[in-house]
């Protein structure tokens, strides 16, 4: 316990140096703004951002990144409640009431809730990271290749099962990730897979390329195909952002009861903010004492159907940094993105990062404290600034998009070819979209596929070849249980009506 | 497996063509993988062991996914966009755009072909003044331009000099 404390202090000196808080700064800034902006999300905000990792130093490009995954989470639910549009599916449940609560001239206080439940969620979530993380990564030292192993097996379960309104078109993302995670260099043997002779091929195909043409590509040609000329572009009046004694004891159980909903499900490896702000939402729902305020029984809005959802989505981002940390487990695509940062420093995240780069971890865990009471500055007396953002016309708003994206394929290896197999992933991007096919799976098995593969053929070298090695020894048998478990999980959430989109 | 999708005639050629394109995809990683050695040492398993189950894996998910179009159409899917009328001028200005960029950057450069990148895509998005877009697309260009290649140290196609 007083090593954690010792630990975190180190790295508030590491996030309290002047270039660490103006990365920090300035995720929370752009994370805002994506926040903000519909269309965008952090996943694509992170792949973009890539390239700086050739410059600047690791720990503050992780600090930066960090602020954008936690500032679009911040971010989102201003677009939500100012206009009928998420601005990502994480705050899809806060449209709800939030939108309703605005249309009936209470926006401000919706916005408060909002911002003040995500900085008191995040600061929980960051404590409990905090006190757990040192924990999980003294377990995840017990680990061999058998139990990593089987931890990615249970990720692939999870994204590719749970998340979705189909089991089989989940999984043949996923195939579809893991298949291109296959190009190149077999990381063992040294043989070259699927390369067609092309060499670019030989060092597999870039990350970066396959999440920017599945994110900004994709996403801009949707749009432009499908969306161009609609659009509710209609803003809420915003009014004051004051809230009323009734409006803080409703919203304060709330926010506390989402960050417990929301915590543990980032922790584990189920795959976005999706199921954690619905569960949030119907407990609300469920406990309020005025349940004629909900939008659902046609009320003006009930302040605590936003405060809930917020604060789960935050807790949510917080919680995914354990597994991401501690055992280098992704469970959403931004986390999958942020282990692609982490790797292109040659750092791996688990739990030799704690005993390898401990300033680096704490570090940035430090970081988020900061970040929260900067996002808690920047979301609440400036929100009226942000909201001026939605008037950036689409035309314009999505040019600027495409220019980003580019740099970012583009300045990886200063090859055209690069160029055109973006616009070919995104187009194929597209073709998901309009048909329902997840996007995260193909991302997470594309960066975890090579990493498990790796984990099975050295588990087996291990274990002589004895497959039964991964029932015979204990975690990696409960691993095992629970994914086999997993997989009803989706068929009890749809018995319960439950539909799901994936998060972004 | 009970709500079988609506969707369009054209909406089902596609879906054909993504359960052809897993299934072949499968076929295709199947035969490549019976190219790479088998040798695995110790573990029993080589360099052909996890390209053999992605190949299952995906003529598997393939074949069903054949089997649901053949049979109704994808399942638990609503095609929202039965009726609509997709914008396919505004599809080839993005398009027309994304591939110059591409052909022209080691040309004429990051700062010209990301302005007329910028161009494309607004056009395409339905902006009727192209030359207010080249003003904008340059005010954003630019500065990013300096920033990459100046502060962050990324190496981007110039023109002339540092500058532009």
């Amino acid at each position: 316990m007083m090593d954690t404390l010792g630990f975190l202090l180190h790295g508030f000196e590491v996030a309290l140096q002047p270039v660490n808080l103006m990365w920090a700064f300035i995720g929370c800034l752009l994370g805002t703004a994506i926040g903000v902006l519909p269309g965008i999300g952090p996943a694509l905000t992170v792949a973009m951002l890539l390239p700086v990792t050739a410059k600047v130093e690791p720990t503050s490009a992780l600090i930066m990144f960090c602020g954008v995954y936690y500032g679009a989470m911040f971010g989102g639910s201003t677009t939500s409640i100012l206009m009928n549009t998420p601005g990502e599916s994480a705050s899809m449940m806060t449209t709800l009431e939030g939108n309703r609560m605005a249309k009936n001239g209470r926006a401000g206080p919706a916005l408060a809730t909002a911002a003040i439940g995500s900085f008191v969620a995040g600061t929980i979530a960051t404590v409990l990271l905090t006190l757990f993380a040192p924990l999980v990564a003294d377990f995840g030292l017990k680990f061999g290749p058998a139990e990593f192993f089987s931890l990615m097996v249970l990720a692939f379960v999870t994204v590719s099962a749970v998340l979705g309104a189909s089991m089989l078109r989940g999984m043949t993302s996923l195939a579809v990730g893991l298949a291109i995670g296959l190009v190149g260099m077999d990381n063992i043997s040294g043989v070259a897979r699927y390369t067609l002779g092309v060499p670019e091929f030989v060092d597999g195909i870039e990350f970066v390329l396959v999440a920017v043409g599945l994110f900004a590509v994709s996403e801009s040609l949707y749009t432009v195909l499908y969306q161009s000329g609609e659009g509710d572009s209609s803003v809420n009046r915003m009014g004051s952002t004051w809230m009323s004694a009734e409006d803080w004891k409703r919203s304060w159980p709330a926010w506390l009861r989402g960050t417990a909903i929301g915590f543990p499900f980032g922790s584990v490896p189920a795959g976005g903010a999706e199921i954690p702000t619905f569960l949030s939402y119907t407990t609300e729902r469920k406990l309020t004492r005025h349940p004629k305020d909900f939008s659902t029984e046609g009320g003006p809005g009930a302040i605590e159907g936003v405060a809930g959802p917020e604060a789960a989505n935050n807790a949510t981002a917080t919680g995914a940094m354990v597994p991401l940390l501690t055992l280098g487990i992704p469970t959403s695509a931004t986390a999958a993105i942020l282990i692609a940062a982490f790797q292109n420093y040659n750092l791996q995240p688990g739990p030799m990062l704690f005993l390898d780069n401990a300033p680096l971890v704490w570090g940035l865990i430090a970081s988020l404290y900061i970040g929260n009471v900067m996002l808690l500055i920047l979301n609440l007396p400036l929100v009226g600034v942000w909201a001026r953002l939605l008037s950036v016309p689409k035309p314009q708003l999505y040019a600027g998009i495409l220019v980003f994206a580019t740099i970012g394929v583009f300045s990886m290896r200063q090859s055209w070819f690069d160029l055109l197999l973006m616009y070919v992933i995104g187009v194929a991007g597209v073709i998901m979209r309009r048909f329902d096919f997840p996007v995260a799976p193909v991302i997470i098995g594309m960066i975890l596929g090579p990493m498990s593969e790796k984990q099975l053929r050295n588990a087996l070298a291990i274990a002589q070849g004895d497959w039964l090695v991964f029932f015979k020894q204990p975690i990696a048998a409960t691993i095992m249980g629970l994914t086999f478990l997993v997989l009803f999980v989706p068929i009890f959430l749809r018995r319960r009506g439950v539909r799901l989109s994936e998060d972004d | 497996m009970s709500d079988v999708s609506n969707v369009s005639n054209a909406g089902k050629a596609w879906q054909y063509g993504i359960a052809i394109f897993i299934l072949g995809l499968g076929i295709v990683y199947g035969i490549g993988a019976a190219a790479f050695p088998s040798e695995g040492g110790y573990a029993g398993i080589g360099p052909n062991f996890v390209p053999i189950l992605i190949a299952v894996a995906l003529g598997v998910t393939g074949a069903i996914l054949l089997w649901q179009v053949a049979t109704g159409g994808l399942r638990n899917f609503t095609d929202e966009l039965a009726g609509v009328t997709a914008n396919y001028r505004g599809g080839l200005w993005l398009t027309t755009g994304v591939l110059l960029h591409a052909l022209l950057i080691t040309h004429i450069g990051f700062v010209l072909a990301s302005t007329l990148l910028f161009v494309c895509v607004a056009r395409g998005f339905g902006s009727k003044r192209w030359w207010l877009d080249a003003i904008y697309g340059t005010a954003l260009v630019l500065p990013v331009f300096w920033l990459f290649t100046m502060v962050l140290d990324v190496s981007l196609p110039q023109l002339f000099n540092d500058w532009i």
